[in-house]
């Protein structure tokens, strides 16, 4: 009786530490990092929906088997992403997310037709389109000084 | 036993949860895309568990924020200097990681303003502006740092999703609270993009028109301060902007002057800061400010 007790327990613990430890990125890419460290190199990346175990929390990122993670780039809340047919008649905003659904692209389009003569989308999109890669950034940031030895902050 | 007893009690909710979330191998599975889910299948009936700022969703904000964007990018003309954009681009990059919220949907943006009026604001989601007025008040990359990271702090703490109006927020989520498919009705279209209007006409009207609140503007001189330290700027660099500012011009000016607390104010309201232990002096960062900043 007391081994089966021992048994169920630890089932259950397992089970209440694997639901906690699930995490879903909620943005279109985010790095994984070497380090729990905002300027620590990549080694990969995460993306938009992608799920991950992670092994803990550390200075703000979530620690997976691939990398770190920033925790502000995912959730831990359970995402509904089931099989089934809805989900209950309710979603929440992550779920939107992943669902492109909401103020999504449609939405803009038909803002954007009714207000041409106040909007200018295609400055927006040039806008977008100046990103700079993390290589180039972090040399800037190496060249001013700013990374400290091993490229961490 | 007793105890035991006790703890599989408690730990039996876990169980529970692990039952009903429904995950299969390969969701469970680290580093890999979910290939089983259909996620067009997750918004129907979207519903009332959303209801304020809080639940607007990381791609909601990007688009709220690209419209916005879309309307300060008529009334301000966009400063078509490469260099000039990309050089800040970089430095907004840098604080950003150093930040609360290092990544938003499609990451931060940022654009020079042509025109004369000193200004800066962020829409949300990270498309955050600068005029060359502004520019021209701006001596060094470690203020240009502190003006960026206080912006980001806008985007951080989501104060331009704060200004939306509660009951624009509520009409959108109950059209969406509706049976959403693949993609909307021309009705729900119709109806959503009013509230979408709504949304980001008092999100411009705050940026641009009327400032956010005093609370709010000494939060992100805050914590801007801090982004810029972590990013090892000086974090005394802002009061130096802000001291230069206070001389530069009154309310009646416009722009900065009319929707930010005065210059005074926000200097006493930030205290002192020490760089961090990485900082460095760099004679790289001068001449590069200097090269792209010719204003």
């Amino acid at each position: 009786m007391r081994s089966r007790l021992l048994l169920a327990l630890a089932a259950c613990l397992a089970s209440s530490v694997a639901y906690a430890a699930t995490i879903t990125v909620l943005v279109q890419e985010a790095a994984l990092r070497k380090r729990a460290q905002s300027y620590a190199p990549s080694v990969g990346k995460a993306k938009l929906g992608q799920k991950f175990e992670t092994l803990g929390l550390e200075s703000g990122f979530y620690k997976t088997s691939s990398g770190y993670l920033h925790a502000s780039a995912v959730t831990v809340k359970k995402v509904k992403v089931g099989s089934a047919e809805s989900v209950g008649g309710s979603a929440s905003a992550e779920e939107v997310t992943l669902a492109g659904k909401g103020f999504n692209a449609q939405v803009e389009k038909s803002y954007g037709d009714k207000n041409s003569a106040e909007v200018n989308f295609s400055a927006v999109n040039a806008m977008e389109r100046r990103s700079v890669e993390e290589g180039p950034l972090f040399e800037f940031l190496r060249a001013g000084g700013l990374l400290t030895e091993g490229g961490s902050k | 036993m007793r105890y035991l007893l006790l703890s599989s009690v408690l730990l039996l909710p876990g169980c529970a949860q692990l039952q009903s979330m429904n995950l299969t191998p390969s969701t469970l599975t680290g580093g890999r895309l979910n290939s089983n889910v259909d996620v067009m299948k997750v918004a129907k009936g979207v519903n009332q568990i959303r209801k304020g700022f809080e639940d607007i969703s990381e791609s909601e904000e990007h688009f709220i924020g690209r419209a916005v964007a879309a309307q300060v990018l008529t009334r301000y003309r966009p400063l078509n200097d490469p260099g000039l954009n990309a050089y800040a681009q970089k430095v907004a990059q840098a604080v950003a990681l150093a930040s609360d919220r290092p990544s938003t949907f499609k990451g931060y943006h940022v654009q020079v303003l042509d025109t004369a009026e000193v200004n800066a604001f962020a829409a949300p989601g990270g498309f955050i502006f600068v005029t060359k007025g502004l520019l021209k008040l701006v001596k060094s990359e470690d203020e240009l740092a502190a003006v960026l990271a206080h912006e980001v702090a806008h985007v951080a703490k989501k104060h331009g999703l704060k200004t939306i109006q509660s009951s624009r927020l509520t009409s959108a989520f109950t059209i969406l609270g509706s049976e959403a498919a693949k993609s909307y009705t021309s009705q729900q279209v119709s109806q959503l993009t009013t509230a979408f209007e709504g949304a980001v006409s008092d999100v411009v009207n705050k940026l641009v028109v009327n400032g956010y609140s005093r609370d709010k503007e000494y939060e992100a001189d805050k914590l801007g301060a801090e982004y810029a330290k972590n990013a090892n700027y000086d974090p005394s660099a802002l009061k130096s902007f802000l001291a230069r500012m206070e001389k530069a011009g009154t309310a009646a000016a416009g722009g900065m002057f009319k929707t930010h607390p005065g210059a005074a104010k926000r200097e006493a309201e930030l205290g002192s800061m020490s760089p961090a232990a990485g900082y460095k002096r760099s004679s790289e960062r001068g001449r590069r400010f200097s090269a792209a900043v010719q204003l």
